[in-house]
């Protein structure tokens, strides 16, 4: 698996885990007790998000930290000594952010931003048909999130099958 | 709408009389990640005219020693 695939996956593992303690949270008994306090709710999403994008970053630097350490152990077993510049040189080799990183990031953002799209669209129904600004929220900040999951997973597709 | 081209590569025996280069020495040279030499080689992604020629000139052939095409 590379290096891009592993980061996908570790951000839709991040996300899911995090939707999950979202809807454990605002669905359970917080939620229930503030059922039409549309700010509740902003102020709950928004945390979420902040949530979200700290643990990502953390999780970035921790997963590159293991990524050179697995490297060293790697070199260390097959070499019997470590060559920092190698292992540097090698990270550097997997990390870069090429061409063929950007087409697959615009192939899969199509589907995500469709996803978004429609869960725009269903938010718009729902209140059409009466339903609460609270559940309008949600409908958004759910297909906001399913938009980038779908996106995510398109990105390994891609990797995993190619773009042609 | 006009016939798809498959484009083929020889990249796999240009490593190898190339003292047996490794995908990510190639990619270091062609200035992408390993994962796009991989893809490449494979079959799996058709490079940009650019990369195209970035890889041509690691091996030091002209272009059409690494990619050809089939109609």
């Amino acid at each position: 698996m590379s290096y891009q695939e592993k980061r996908t996956l570790m951000s839709i593992i991040t996300s899911v885990l995090l939707m999950v303690s979202y809807s454990i949270y605002a669905f359970g008994q917080a939620g229930m007790e503030h059922i039409n306090d549309l700010q509740f709710w902003a102020k709950t999403i928004l945390v979420f998000i902040g949530i979200g994008i700290v643990v990502l970053i953390i999780l970035q630097i921790v997963f590159h930290i293991l990524m050179a350490i697995s490297k060293a152990i790697r070199q260390k077993l097959s070499e019997n000594e470590v060559d920092e510049k190698e292992i540097g040189r090698s990270m550097r080799v997997e990390t870069t952010e090429d061409e063929m990183d950007k087409i697959i990031e615009m192939k899969s953002n199509k589907f995500g931003y469709t996803i978004m799209g429609l869960g725009f669209m269903a938010g718009l129904i729902a209140i059409a048909f009466g339903a609460s600004a609270v559940a309008m929220l949600n409908i958004l900040f759910f297909s906001t999130w399913m938009g980038s999951l779908i996106e995510a997973l398109m990105q390994i597709r891609y990797y995993r099958k190619g773009i042609q | 709408m006009p016939e798809k081209l498959e484009i083929t590569n020889n990249i796999r025996t240009l490593r190898f009389f190339a003292h047996e280069m490794t995908q990510q020495e190639l990619a270091e040279k062609a200035g992408v990640s390993r994962q796009t030499i991989i893809a490449v080689e494979a079959g799996k992604y058709s490079p940009s005219l650019e990369l195209a020629f970035r890889i041509a000139d690691a091996f030091g052939v002209p272009i059409t020693e690494v990619f050809s095409y089939t109609k």
